[in-house]
């Protein structure tokens, strides 16, 4: 498939008209959006007056035109990422018609770059799911591109979803507890967890502040760490925002992975997997080891057993904070005024959050109480301690730590019904424990069981998201 | 629980408002336009996806005053989240401090000397301003205004070791004193508030809190009347609930908000949004070296260097603007006289105004003016006072005014003799007592000479001229 930078090229040379380019591509999202439901809003307005600016731009061949790494490049932005004037509303009814008056830092970062907002995504409402169907009240759940009866997974489900359906396109997905690299494995496109910090949260409406993590979907792996590439970096707004060397994230691709080390997590295989996941991530890992690398197998206890108790305890203690200042008085859904303060932000409450949100409110709540705190929340936090120092001493020996990214095939709707609330958690069970230590990781889509996509989770140490691009495009190369 | 033995227990949480320029989490100005909601940004005004910056200032700030109260100081500053939902909150949060605060276990001398513990000092953001138009328990609505909302605080949590609602203003007061010295609160326009907490011994120390009174006179009249009220329930047997109350200050009177029964649960988790911010020794040594003079400095240099009696030096020091005023005056006229006029004579005037020093217009030049002519013997102690009682009122140029009033002194020895000729003839009655042996007759002539010059004669002189005359 034709990678993004034969387009730029093209766009650059004048070949495309960019306007009717853009224009083209509105249409198809829209087109696609009519059955699958990957955009909450298609931003036309603002796209297709960015295309105007570039095309005056390219006429009037301005100088600093030509050097726009994203130029033209439709890029979708998750709902949860505020783009001025387009309404943002993570999924929300609560948030319904909030239109931000700021950008988002990845969004300057794109727009400085040339890049073209298309639209928001679809997402579980706040981030608050592994399927998308715990979208907002009146929000649309978005359907798996390879069945339209499975879920695209979640929470960036309508991310994952148009990578893989829209062309000479890039999405910018949210993760907090695997809500990256989960859909873009059900979605079979590559998504990329940066390490906690690498990217700024500045703009992004919060889920859980010490796990949210913004980071680049897309349908090939250059694509992706060329996105990277334009929002990573330090913001003096983000006081969690990492102030490091930024790396040049390209320079990875086919680079060799000979003699590079990787571990697999003896935990993430065997019982709860299904067997054409598991065979096709081995078929991934033997890819690796095809390109040169070493494997060994590798126990990491801590995270696979109390991965899910700590990140659930950490991000709905989080969330619960920080969806209180939904409350129908400054922006967003609001309702007749009447009663006491307390009752009306009951009733704004009561009537916009959907039950899922509900759900998280009431448990982080009850973990920060008086007498639960030491019990739950501190804990949890002392936990995430032990989770990191484990990885950490794994990365002494390892470049990199394999799993599935999922242990099942994409499910369908009807199943999905059927589980409970802790079973529709532990979907998360390979990618919490990595959201929670901050470790970048990567979604490498490995092949298909009937009809459906596979993918495979690579982890690396903090800061070495240029390790997970190696290897994910060896694969990539390898097939 | 602490057992109390004294007759009221008073615990103070103090709010003040650190002086920076900008808020505790954002850029927006802390002083300027005063119309509603103009200095607010998607931080303050708690937007989705907004995230909080430290104002490092702020945080000097409060580790100047964490200093002065010699407190200890903790290695880490964390911030936390203290959830509840209100109108004036931006977030239904507010970013505060909880389990660790920069200082604790400190202290404060009040006047007397009585030290009083503080238990902590801790940093947090001012909510936004209610307007209640109707008044407070009137109003069907109230107004928000986001002006306030982000400004940085600190917090002063005592230990309940205040015995009488005048030791709490005066706690107060040494507080306002400290934050003056230290520059890090506007004595003009900064807002401090307290909580205070009260018992009495009749209702078994049941603890009522007192919420959001605002200065320091303002303290000592709602402790009084909650100590007058808390008493007057006791003796008629009526059980004193724990309880939260509110002080009107219109009205004169504290009204129950709400009864507890337990603490409020403020949910309070680490603010993830803020990185923890290490307290390095060097950073800590910097700040100590950039502290000014506090009270107790001013007193020792008072008493070594200007030879004052350590009470007058205390008082002068109390009040950072009259210490200030103090000293400049003093590199011109004898310190000892200087002290005397200002610790007695302007503070009396000012009280008498009920001004305080920085709000009266009088400075220095004035002060000088006036005491190098009583030092001259120019004027009379009488007439400098009276002087000084117009000055305060709105100051003028002395010397002019002395000249234009014909105020100096009669020290001209032969017209002070021709008045006491006058005095004497004036008087026959007196003169023939006096001489008879009643001593206070003489008196009265003195006094009829320093009314003819209008007091620009000192008496003891007048009595010598009548003396050598009879």
């Amino acid at each position: 498939m034709e990678s993004i930078h034969n387009l730029i090229n093209k766009i650059k040379a004048q070949e495309i008209d960019i306007v009717e380019h853009t224009y083209k591509l509105i249409e198809e999202c829209k087109e696609i959006n009519r059955e699958y439901n990957y955009l909450n809003i298609i931003s036309e307005e603002l796209a297709l007056n960015q295309a105007r600016e570039i095309k005056v731009q390219l006429k009037q061949k301005n100088k600093n035109i030509k050097n726009k790494k994203l130029l033209g490049v439709a890029i979708s932005v998750k709902d949860a990422i505020c783009v001025k004037d387009v309404e943002s509303a993570a999924g929300s009814k609560i948030l319904q018609s909030y239109k931000p008056l700021f950008d988002a830092f990845v969004i300057q970062k794109v727009k400085e770059e040339g890049g073209i907002i298309i639209g928001k995504t679809s997402q579980d409402e706040f981030g608050f799911g592994g399927f998308s169907v715990n979208v907002g009240i009146g929000f649309k759940v978005p359907k798996n591109p390879f069945d339209m009866e499975r879920s695209c997974g979640g929470s960036s489900g309508g991310a994952a979803g148009i990578s893989q359906k829209l062309s000479n396109h890039v999405a910018l997905g949210e993760s907090t507890g695997g809500s990256i690299v989960e859909p873009a494995s059900f979605c079979g496109v590559y998504g990329l967890c940066p390490t906690y910090g690498r990217v700024s949260r500045y703009g992004l409406i919060d889920f859980s502040n010490s796990l949210d993590k913004i980071g680049p979907m897309g349908k090939n792996i250059e694509d992706v760490a060329l996105l990277m590439s334009v929002i990573s970096g330090y913001d003096k707004n983000d006081s969690t925002s990492l102030n490091v060397k930024d790396d040049n994230y390209e320079s990875y691709l086919k680079k060799p992975i000979k003699g590079m080390k990787i571990g697999i997590i003896k935990e993430a295989f065997g019982s709860g997997v299904e067997r054409e996941v598991e065979k096709n991530v081995y078929n991934g890992i033997e890819e690796l080891k095809e390109e040169g690398a070493k494997t060994e197998e590798i126990s990491l206890e801590l995270p696979i057993k109390y991965g899910i108790a700590t990140y659930y305890m950490i991000a709905t203690s989080e969330a619960s904070t920080n969806l209180a200042k939904y409350c129908g008085m400054r922006y967003g859904a609001s309702e007749k005024l009447e009663g006491s303060f307390n009752e009306y932000f009951t009733k704004a409450r009561s009537n916009n959050f959907g039950d899922e949100a509900k759900r998280r409110i009431i448990l982080g709540t009850f973990a920060r109480m008086a007498g639960y705190r030491d019990a739950f929340y501190l804990k949890a936090m002392k936990v995430r301690t032990l989770m990191i120092n484990e990885y950490k001493k794994a990365f002494k020996k390892f470049d990199a730590l394999v799993s599935p990214t999922a242990s099942i095939l994409p499910p369908k709707f009807e199943d999905i019904e059927k589980l409970s609330p802790l079973q529709h958690y532990m979907i998360d069970v390979m990618t919490v424990s990595p959201n929670v230590a901050g470790l970048p990781h990567l979604n490498v889509p490995v092949g298909f069981e009937k009809n459906l996509p596979i993918g495979m989770l690579l982890i690396a140490d903090h800061l070495q998201e240029g390790k997970l691009l190696q290897f994910g495009s060896a694969v990539e190369k390898g097939k | 629980m602490k057992h109390f033995t004294t007759d009221i227990v008073i615990g103070l949480e103090i709010h003040a408002e650190l002086d920076t320029k900008t808020k505790l989490f954002c850029s927006c100005p802390t002083h300027g336009s005063e119309e509603p909601n103009t200095r607010t940004c998607e931080v303050c005004l708690g937007m989705p996806g907004s995230k909080p910056v430290l104002n490092k200032k702020a945080v000097e700030f409060a580790l100047k005053l964490c200093l002065a109260l010699n407190c200890e100081i903790s290695p880490e500053l964390i911030f936390s989240r203290k959830s509840y939902f209100y109108p004036d909150m931006a977030k239904n949060y507010q970013i505060s401090q909880y389990e660790i605060p920069l200082g604790k276990n400190g202290s404060l001398k009040l006047r007397e000397g009585k030290k009083v513990g503080i238990t902590r000092v801790h940093m947090e953001e001012d909510p936004a301003s209610l307007i209640h138009p109707a008044g407070m328990k009137e109003s069907a609505y109230v107004l928000v205004d986001y002006n306030r909302s982000g400004n940085p605080l600190v917090e002063i949590v005592t230990e309940p070791e205040l015995e009488s609602p005048e030791e709490a203003r005066d706690f107060m007061k040494q507080l306002i004193t400290v934050l003056n010295y230290l520059e890090i609160f506007d004595i003009n326009e900064g807002i401090i508030k307290a909580d205070a907490n009260v018992s009495i011994k009749e209702s078994n120390y049941a603890r009522v809190e007192i919420k959001n009174i605002t200065g320091f006179k303002e303290i000592e009249r709602a402790l009084v009347y909650e100590v007058n009220r808390q008493k007057e329930e006791a003796k008629h047997h009526k059980k004193i609930e724990q309880e939260t109350r509110a002080w009107d200050s219109e009205n004169g009177v504290t009204f129950s908000l709400r009864k507890k029964e337990t603490e409020e649960d403020y949910g309070y988790i680490i603010d993830t949004d803020l990185t923890i911010v290490d307290i390095e020794e060097k950073w800590l040594k910097e700040i100590k070296k950039e502290m000014p003079e506090l009270a107790q400095d001013k007193v020792r240099k008072f008493v070594e260097k200007h030879k004052l009696k350590k009470e007058d030096a205390e008082i002068l020091a109390a009040e950072k603007e009259l210490a200030e005023m103090f000293e400049k005056v003093a590199e011109e006229i004898n310190p000892v006289l200087a002290a005397k006029w200002l610790r007695r004579e302007l503070v009396r005037v000012l009280n008498y105004n009920k001004k305080e020093l920085h709000e009266a217009e009088i400075d220095e030049k004035h002060m000088i003016d006036l005491l190098k002519l009583v030092e001259n013997k120019k004027i009379t102690d009488n007439v400098a006072a009276k002087i000084l009682e117009k000055l305060v009122e709105k100051p003028f140029d002395v010397k002019e005014y002395v000249k234009k009033e014909k105020l100096e002194a009669v020290s001209d020895i032969e017209e002070l003799e021709k008045y006491c000729r006058e005095a004497i003839g004036e008087n026959p009655k007196a003169i023939e007592d006096y001489r008879k042996g009643e001593a206070k007759a003489l008196n009265f002539i003195v006094g009829a000479v320093m009314k003819k010059t209008k007091g620009k004669a000192t008496p003891k002189e007048v009595n010598e001229i009548i003396l050598r005359m009879i």
